[in-house]
């Protein structure tokens, strides 16, 4: 697939959130469609392109924020209807833009996701599952955590309702709608029959299938879910894409995952098109960071769809996130493109038509050209209006500030996104903040120290103020951005066991100025990364240390204990006793910890001691400051230091070599080459690797150690042995001694107290 | 994204910012650039087949490329510059200079033009002709320094600058039809000299390391910080900051208008190219790697020059105008209507604020976490506090405050060249906000200062803060405190000071202070007496400083600092529009050091002839041993091999020894050099106008000639 797409700009709208964004179908093979978008001002909007021209269809006035739209239709018809969520009601539209359902859900929680099957209206909110047909409630399900999107198999093809749910927990939730439906008759029926909780919501969930990463977005491969409509694509919070072969009644199948950790790029919207007209199907994927690729899904008979890994893919960026792309044909008749929605509501789409360039003599791009600048012209005078319209306000607001002695003035609402995700392979957080319009300045203060980075696709200025030791600052950064940035990315080092606030203040530049604030949690575990139970190859003799709590807590106490030690906890505690133990990794050492927990006991497993010494800690001080008494016993494992050094070692090793070979290099470069030795002679040649590497990670080693050396204190603290004072000598072996016997020389620090 | 006209890969190692273009045959344009090896590569694509037999010495033609020739330098290429140097001949001239010598060199004959010891060292190069010069110079920036050498290797031109020369450019500053020179230097100046006569200063906020001319009296520069801009004569037109580097600066007209843009190589391999009026970007590319140099050129034989883009991995990309012109077409338009949209949005979202707010501010109390009476108003001073506390140190204090309830969250102040990034921020702990806060600044050096302040207002616990932003000045002279007016002692003259004539108004003076200094209270200009005596105290280090001036127009400023007593002087000076200023300096403790260091300069030359002919010695020792070594390995003779061979490492170690030891007489010797030029400098600064110029010629005739006595007499009076 070698396809050269260009750039077209469309229209605005106000911001736009995932899923909001659908393309009409079109009357026939390559005719142009119609953009339905729905914005977070309540708008909803419905146009086609004439010659470069926006011909409204129709728009509606401003409402509540527009949370997902969708495109259905009766069973069997073409799918132009037109289903918005906002808040806890259900529009439909005609494409014509004539209202024929309102439907006030009566849900406690907002609809976050929606989609349509047939007369099915299935909705979720945070965590609550609900179906309605034909407006009538038909069965409801609580998901153990966050779900981020829903789906059903296409009812056509497997003549059941299936959903799908997408839960923040890393796992897709296969539904029974069917059997949620008879409970739901049974109970309205009044038969409470004593049966447990548990046994019917166990009888409609299906499966649970677990991905390696929280799931962001849906969609039925090849539009249908293929010939048996059983494949849904998925795309997660860190960059994956898969897809799975599910049934109701079988278990579901892997077809493929494009195994490829991006992080700070989850994948936000997912569409199947043929887009370069060959004939197959190409899968187009949205992520937040702005990227978007075409894929070729080569077609095999047997087997699902799956991406050529050799077919190139067409990545295009763009400097905000994307919320949602389809494929179609939208400005011109014949050209295949993919149009785009952004997070600050700009629409654009990446067409195949050639707008300039080689081919610029015919007479179609050249009215092309025409047709832009009439474009042009419409919008500089739509902007001399707006202009006007806003002089006029700016002098009344400046003249209520003079004289309005009781007036107050209100800050309008700043929408700025904020995301942390974690950075495995770097054991850093990546940080986005975007805002709706361009940012003047982000500030970034941090009361714990941490490590602020700059990313090098940024092109703000950043700046690194003095910290007063009685300021109580750890850490102040401000990044000056330059003009039309929308979105910033920066990489955050945080230290285990420094826990603290991170406020960012984030200051759009947009009158009047205003600046908004938000404040992110630094958990003290923080590097710890929410993970499925000991999965294959993962060694299952692991030397665990234990932490035991008893003491007169509830399940939700612990649990939010919990949460404020970790990240990725779900706010709501389990639902039910005995909940699963909740398992996390530690990014940088691959050293994990699990959880298990109910009311009145608690039992923590880690194979790094200072992953318990640090929660042991942390426990001990929000339970005081309950004032729970705990009773607290640790079981700590003689082996698990040792073993913690272990899985830490290839990483410290090679960090270690890389700033010897780093600190060889100014002096091997004054060297004659021919007189040395062939070592010395590949430090020289892989010199850019060396550094590039360096660059990529600075002060790396630094951390390594300093987890090495509070492992180590832990490691003997525990054992009743204070051996700070020998620190530095555990350092000075880093540094010093040779790297083929560096673990040995390691190992032996962790050994009894009187050994070197 | 520009598609370049052709691309090509040298495949050798370029350093940064020394890549220079020139027609060494009179009508070809050559490559020419330094590289990591200390060699000068000259690329000659049109160079004629056939004559590379005919030339030998010092260039070497590549066996690999048939158009590449090296230049080995065998020192590190500092600079380097081709240009017309040589009158009469209609070729370039190419230029090398490295930290302690200069080479003009003829490349089509092969030959040296001329080859030159700089002790000062040769930071950066330019070739052309300067007013009030006949032939064209070779002006050469080194450490304090600028000399103008011409075709002969004579040095006709010689000035002292503030510190470290950067960067100098050749550009007719006043339109008078004849080039001034431009001089960038580490102290973060600019200073405009016609012929030796500086007629133009000003200071930036970091040290300005490129310098180029553009039409008539525009010039661009960019900064270490990774600033780029345009001044038209010392008014500076636009400017923009990167995080990047700039690392070369050039003139061309890449879309085609007639008008040159300013293009920029930049340090992580960008190139772009900016509209030299606004500042807008019409063309940008990128490299793999950071970029060595732009040059311009005709690489194709076609009768007009491409912009030449080298990047530090070798890699050349030449764009020009023709291509460039039809494929930007739809860009430029897709780039607008993006552009329109983008604005669209941002009023839209403007005029939705100011709705929202005259919606809610109808209702009282609403549910909007950030709002603020709308009467709020921020208030500043600027004062000086003397550190009350046991560590507190004397600073400048800022002091914001807000007239109600509301308190200020956190502040941003924004100036160049006082912190150690570009911003300071305050931000208190959150037990201690109040409707005040107080920031220290310490500006390290006596220029007026913009401070830009951003704070962050609203009542207690919002997530929303209105933002107030607001311009400060800082007079130059900020960091000194008034401690008493008095009327002035005619008698007693206080050691350090200088003093002069001037036929004003003490009122004027006193309008000068009001200006120029921090002061808790406006001075009053005094209706009867003409005269008056100001004792200040120095935050920085608490010593004394006094100005006074006596009813017949008698100035004193005592201050034991002469580069003080200097900035005082200028700043007076252009207050009071003086053209020229005659002035008695009496500084005997800097004097002092003058006499030690000219007497340390020749014993310093002394030994280095000693350590000279004593390496020479030596080298002759090793080269003896080492035939004698090898004799005995020869013979079969293994016992006098090994005695030969520990002679041979005693005489080596020596050899090191002695090395570093001139090595570090070497440096010395710079050291001590540079600190005279500064000297010189200083007690040139004392002076205005033409007596200034004096002051620098006469001082070196009085170094030439070894003349203490007289160097002392012109930094004391001016004259010799």
């Amino acid at each position: 697939m070698d396809l050269e797409l260009t750039r077209v700009d469309y229209s605005l709208s106000g911001i736009t959130v995932s899923h909001t964004m659908e393309l009409l179908p079109a009357g026939g093979p390559r005719q142009t469609q119609k953009v339905v978008i729905g914005d977070q001002d309540g708008v909803l909007q419905s146009f086609s392109m004439k010659r470069g021209e926006q011909q409204m269809v129709f728009k509606t006035l401003p409402g509540p924020p527009i949370s997902q739209v969708c495109l259905g239709g009766a069973t069997g018809t073409i799918k132009d209807k037109i289903f918005v969520s906002k808040k806890g009601d259900v529009q439909g539209y005609t494409k014509k833009g004539k209202i024929f359902l309102t439907f006030d859900t009566c849900l406690a929680e907002p609809i976050k996701s929606m989609h349509v099957s047939g007369s099915t209206l299935l909705l979720s909110g945070n965590t609550v599952y609900n179906q309605f047909r034909d407006c009538e409630d038909t069965g409801s399900f609580l998901s153990g955590d966050v779900i981020n999107d829903i789906i059903s198999l296409p009812a056509e093809k497997t003549h059941s309702l299936v959903p799908v749910l997408a839960c923040a927990d890393g796992v897709l939730r296969v539904l029974d709608g069917a059997e949620l439906e008879s409970q739901c008759r049974q109970s309205r029926g009044g038969s409470t029959r004593g049966a447990g909780p548990q046994s019917p919501r166990a009888a409609a969930l299906r499966h649970e299938v677990r991905i390696p990463s929280a799931p962001t977005a849906l969609h039925m491969s090849r539009q249908d879910g293929g010939e048996s409509g059983q494949d849904v694509l998925f795309g997660t919070a860190d960059g994956r894409v898969g897809v799975l072969s599910v049934t109701r009644n079988t278990a579901p199948q892997w077809r493929w995952l494009l195994d490829e950790e991006r992080p700070g790029a989850a994948v936000s919207s997912l569409h199947c098109y043929d887009l370069a007209g060959d004939g197959e199907e190409d899968l187009i994927v949205a992520r937040d960071d702005g990227s978007l690729e075409g894929t070729a899904l080569s077609l095999s008979r047997r087997r699902a769809a799956r991406p050529d890994r050799h077919a190139p893919a067409v990545p295009q960026t763009c400097p905000e996130s994307v919320s949602s792309a389809r494929g179609g044909v939208l400005n011109t008749q014949g050209y295949d493109e993919v149009v785009v929605s952004t997070y600050t509501g700009l629409l654009f789409g990446l067409t195949t038509e050639r707008a300039d360039g080689v081919s610029a003599m015919d007479s179609q791009t050249v009215s092309l050209s025409q047709d832009t600048r009439r474009r042009l012209q419409a919008l500089r005078a739509d902007l001399d209006g707006l202009e006007e319209k806003v002089a006029a306000e700016r002098d009344r607001y400046l003249a209520a500030a003079e004289n309005g002695n009781t007036l107050l003035s209100v800050v309008p609402h700043l929408s700025v996104n904020h995301k942390m995700s974690l950075i495995r392979e770097e054991a850093a957080y990546l940080l986005t903040l975007e805002a709706a319009t361009a940012i003047d300045n982000v500030l970034v203060q941090c009361d714990v120290p941490v490590d602020v980075l700059d990313v090098d696709r940024n092109s703000a200025v950043v700046s690194f103020s003095d910290c007063g030791p009685e300021s109580g600052n750890k850490a102040l950064v401000t990044f000056r951005c330059q003009m039309n940035t929308t979105r910033l990315e920066l990489r955050l080092r945080t230290v285990e066991g420094q826990a603290g606030l991170l406020r960012v203040y984030v200051t759009p530049l947009v009158a009047p100025k205003c600046a908004a604030l938000r404040v992110l949690s630094i958990p003290p575990l923080s590097l710890h990364a929410r993970t499925h139970a000991a999965g294959p190859g993962d060694p299952g003799d692991r030397p665990y240390s234990t932490l035991t709590l008893r003491g007169p807590f509830s399940l939700a106490e612990v649990h939010a204990w919990l949460a404020a030690c970790l990240p990725d906890v779900a706010a709501k505690p389990p639902a039910e006793p005995p909940a699963a133990p909740l398992c996390f990794q530690n990014a940088c050492t691959g050293t994990v910890l699990v959880c298990s927990y109910s009311r009145g006991e608690a039992e923590f497993k880690s194979d790094n001691v200072s992953t318990i010494s640090i929660l042991k800690d942390c426990l001990s001080k929000l339970a005081t400051r309950r004032s729970i008494h705990l009773d607290i016993s640790c079981a700590v494992n003689p082996l698990s230091g040792p073993h913690a050094v272990r899985l830490m070692f290839p990483v410290l090793r090679e960090q270690a070599a890389l700033h010897r070979d780093l600190a060889l290099l100014e002096a091997l470069r004054d060297l004659d080459r021919e007189t040395l030795a062939p070592k010395f002679l590949a430090i020289l040649d892989n010199e850019r690797d060396i550094r590039e590497r360096h660059k990529r990670h600075p002060a790396y080693l630094d951390r390594l150690c300093g987890m090495l050396v509070d492992l180590y204190v832990d490691h003997h603290k525990f054992r009743g042995a204070n051996a700070r004072s020998r620190a530095p000598a555990l350092l000075d072996a880093v540094h010093k001694a040779p790297l083929d016997g560096l673990l040995e020389a390691l190992l032996r620090f962790f050994e009894d107290a009187g050994a070197p | 994204m520009a598609v370049p006209v052709f691309t090509l890969q040298l495949n050798h190692k370029l350093l940064p910012g020394r890549i220079t273009i020139g027609k060494y045959d009179g009508s070809h344009s050559c490559l020419t650039a330094a590289t990591t090896a200390d060699k000068v590569l000259i690329h000659s694509p049109h160079r004629r087949l056939g004559s590379a037999s005919q030339i030998s010495g010092a260039t070497t033609w590549s066996q690999v490329n048939k158009e590449i020739s090296l230049l080995s330098v065998n020192r590190n290429v500092s600079a380097i510059c081709a240009g017309r140097l040589h009158p009469e001949l209609e070729q370039d001239i190419l230029v090398v200079g490295t930290p302690s010598s200069v080479l003009a060199y003829n490349v089509e004959n092969n030959k040296d033009i001329f080859y030159k010891e700089v002790v000062d060292g040769a930071n950066v190069i330019v070739v052309g002709n300067l007013s009030g010069y006949e032939y064209p110079l070779a002006l050469v920036g080194g450490n304090c320094s600028i000399q103008g050498f011409d075709y002969k290797g004579n040095d006709p031109y010689w000035t002292v600058s503030g510190d470290n020369v950067r960067s100098l450019a050749l550009l007719d500053y006043d339109l008078d039809g004849e080039n001034e020179l431009i001089v960038g230097s580490d102290d973060f100046d600019l200073r405009v000299f016609k012929e030796d006569v500086m007629v133009g200063e000003t200071s930036e906020t970091e040290v300005a390391t490129i310098l180029a001319p553009l039409r008539g009296s525009k010039m661009a520069y960019a900064l270490a910080n990774g600033t780029v801009g345009v001044y038209n004569k010392l008014h500076r037109v636009w400017r923009v900051k990167s995080k990047n580097r700039a690392v070369s600066v050039l003139s061309y007209d890449i879309d085609g208008d007639g008008v040159e843009e300013l293009v920029t190589g930049w340090s992580n391999g960008k190139v772009d190219a900016r509209n030299s009026r606004t500042g807008e970007v019409v063309f940008k590319d990128n490299f793999n790697s950071s970029i060595a140099g732009l040059a311009d050129g005709d690489y194709r034989l076609e009768g007009r020059s491409q912009l030449i883009c080298c990047s530090v991995d070798g890699e050349v990309r030449g764009y020009d105008p023709s291509r460039l012109g039809t494929l930007m077409e739809g860009n430029v338009h897709q780039d607008a209507v993006r552009e329109l949209l983008q604005k669209k949005q941002a009023l839209l979202m403007e005029l939705k604020n100011y709705e929202s707010n005259t919606r809610s501010s109808g209702v009282q109390q609403s549910m909007n976490a950030g709002m603020i009476p709308a009467k709020t108003s921020l208030q500043t001073t600027v004062s000086i506090n003397l550190g009350s506390k046991p560590k507190g140190v004397p600073h400048v204090e800022l002091c914001l405050a807000t007239n109600n309830e509301t308190i200020i969250r956190a502040v941003l102040v924004f100036a160049e060249g006082i912190f150690a990034g570009e911003t300071h921020v305050v931000h208190p702990r959150d037990e201690e906000l109040t409707s005040t806060l107080k920031v220290e600044l310490l500006p390290p050096r006596d220029v007026p200062l913009d401070i830009h302040i951003k704070a962050l207002v609203g009542l207690p616990r919002t997530e929303q803060f209105h933002v107030f932003e607001l311009t400060r000045h800082l007079p130059r002279f900020s960091m000194y405190t008034l401690t008493s007016v008095s009327e002035p002692l005619l008698d007693e003259l206080p050691t350090n000071f200088v003093s002069f004539n001037i036929s004003e108004r003490v009122q004027r003076v006193i309008l000068w202070i009001n200006q120029n200094f921090l002061l808790s209270s406006e001075l009053e200009p005094e209706a009867g007496g003409g005269s008056l005596s100001l004792s200040f105290i120095a935050l920085r280090d608490g010593s004394p400083l006094n100005i006074s001036m006596h009813s017949a127009g008698r100035v004193v400023i005592s201050t034991s600092s002469m580069t003080l007593a200097g900035d005082l002087v200028q700043s007076l000076a252009s207050f009071l529009n003086l053209s020229n200023l005659q002035v008695t300096a009496e500084f005997p403790d800097e004097l002092a050091h003058l006499g030690e260091w000219l007497e340390k300069v020749s014993n310093l030359q002394e030994v280095r002839i000693q350590l000279g002919a004593d390496l020479a010695h030596r080298a002759g020792l090793v080269r003896n041993l080492i035939v004698r070594a090898e004799d005995a390995r020869l013979l079969p003779d293994l016992s006098s091999m090994r005695e030969w061979h520990s002679q041979l490492r005693e005489v080596n170690d020596d050899l090191i020894n002695s090395y570093n030891i001139r090595c570090s007489n070497h440096n010395e010797l710079l050291e001590i050099l540079k600190q005279i030029n500064l000297t010189i400098q200083k007690a040139a600064r004392l002076r205005v106008g033409q007596n200034k110029a004096d002051v620098v010629n006469l001082s070196r005739s009085a170094l030439q000639n070894n003349n203490l006595h007289s160097l002392l007499k012109i930094v004391r009076t001016g004259e010799a």
